[in-house]
């Protein structure tokens, strides 16, 4: 890990510029940009290249995952997958009974090589009906979700000012809506990040 | 035991023309008598006139209790109401748990225990109200007991309990703990986004955030990008986009 990380600051403080020129790119015209985007899909039609469900079980590398619509997934995670838990994470955070999106290429096989993976990501909109400690109390359609606020990585987003770790301003009884990392079979949500319109 | 019964029928005949003037005067009730579960339970166009007649039994049985003599028969009917009443929250607990109950005016929370808790409150009241009582009202304990109905009413949140809440966060300060020291990730990524740098490479990036790490001031985010590795270093100081420095790297360990 240390070798990769000193090799890629080492191309951005020696090579990197304000902009990526055209020749790092190849094409700059927009076939090229969107030419891995494949075939249009049919609207209604499932996005092959989309899967989501609960992680039923780890092998190796590859998460097999119940969909909500009672599909199987097998869902292959490698060097260059990101994958996501209240932020970057590495793999093995990734566990049975993690709520997953993922996003990447289907295989042939029927296996989806993974370029993202969602874990346990939520965007809930609701009222705040407390707030106790470092935790919010959502009312989210007549259902409270209780949100903790995560030092070093919850922010706030104040209408359209910048993210800030100070979440003082948000208030009792306004609406808010949270994106953040469900606690699995609980209706606990740590934040990522709460939109406040004022 | 003096005391206790005579006090209940103003107790319920309180809450009664509460409930039966509500229904039946107020404008945004009727704008919402659609989104209650009696709605569910005889249609949505009977709704309205439901709810009428729910309320003149309400105020006949209020006037009843109130005007005297006081006979067992209207405590008995009071009680058949209250009874009534749990019924059908029972029954919209079941069969439609989204919707509010419409009981004492229009707020948009489901059946929830306190509403269950106000009604065999009420009912409680009621047979107590059944004995045949000479003894004079007993006020504190009607008192207490309108506080007590007052205060499981979801409908009357917004006059004390948030201000009550508001007042309690303003006191504690939950919130205000010192962040720690470090810039969030969200906000390197608000200032990346933001960046000519990553607007020239965002058509190549084809994952979310892979790795990320400071160093020397800078916050390095790595994506994916096709066959290749994008690599930003964000200024972990300041808030101007051009600062953003971007490379496609090329890695010879990468599938």
């Amino acid at each position: 890990m240390r070798s990769r990380r000193d090799l890629l600051k080492s191309a951005v403080l020696g090579g990197g510029a304000g902009v990526v020129a055209a020749t790092a790119l190849g094409s700059l015209g927009p076939e090229a940009a969107f030419a891995a985007s494949g075939p249009e899909l049919e609207p209604g039609a499932p996005d092959p290249d989309f899967a989501e469900g609960r992680i039923r079980s780890i092998k190796d590398n590859t998460l097999l995952v119940l969909g909500s619509n009672a599909v199987f997934h097998r869902i292959r995670v490698v060097d260059g997958t990101s994958l996501w838990k209240l932020g970057p994470v590495p793999f093995d955070q990734a566990k049975p009974g993690d709520g997953l999106y993922a996003r990447g290429v289907r295989m042939p096989d029927g296996e989806l090589a993974a370029e993202s993976v969602w874990l346990n990501i939520v965007n809930i909109k609701g009222h705040i009906t407390n707030i106790k400690d470092q935790t919010l109390h959502l009312d989210h359609h007549g259902k409270e979700v209780l949100c903790h606020v995560i030092a070093g990585k919850s922010v706030a987003i104040r209408s359209d000012a910048p993210p800030s770790a100070d979440l003082s301003m948000l208030k009792v009884s306004q609406h808010v809506q949270i994106l953040g990392a469900w606690r699995p079979d609980t209706n606990e949500v740590d934040i990522a990040t709460v939109f406040s319109p004022h | 035991m003096h005391g206790i019964a005579a006090s209940q029928p103003y107790v319920i005949a309180l809450f009664l023309v509460w409930a039966g003037l509500m229904k039946l005067l107020s404008r945004r009730m009727r704008a919402r008598a659609g989104h209650t579960a009696l709605a569910r339970l005889v249609g949505p166009a009977r709704a309205v006139p439901a709810f009428r007649l729910v309320a003149l039994a309400e105020l006949a049985v209020a006037a009843a209790l109130l005007l005297p003599p006081l006979l067992p028969l209207e405590a008995a009917a009071a009680a058949a109401l209250c009874a009534g009443f749990l019924a059908y929250l029972a029954y919209s607990h079941v069969a439609a748990p989204a919707s509010s109950c419409g009981c004492l005016g229009a707020h948009s929370r489901p059946v929830d225990l306190r509403a269950f808790a106000r009604a065999a409150f009420l009912l409680v009241a009621s047979l107590l109200a059944l004995p045949a009582d000479p003894g004079p009202p007993l006020v504190p304990l009607a008192l207490a007991e309108t506080a007590v109905l007052l205060a499981l009413s979801a409908e009357l949140d917004r006059h004390w309990l948030v201000p009550f809440r508001r007042l309690l966060v303003r006191l504690r300060r939950p919130l205000t703990a010192a962040p720690a020291g470090d810039v969030p990730l969200a906000a390197s990524l608000h200032l990346l986004h933001r960046s000519p740098a990553y607007c020239s490479a965002s058509a190549q990036l084809t994952t979310d955030v892979q790795d990320t790490w400071d160093e020397d001031g800078l916050r390095f985010v790595v994506y994916g990008a096709r066959e290749r590795t994008a690599v930003f270093a964000v200024p972990l100081a300041g808030d101007d986009p051009s600062a953003v420095r971007v490379s496609l790297v090329r890695e010879p360990t990468q599938v």
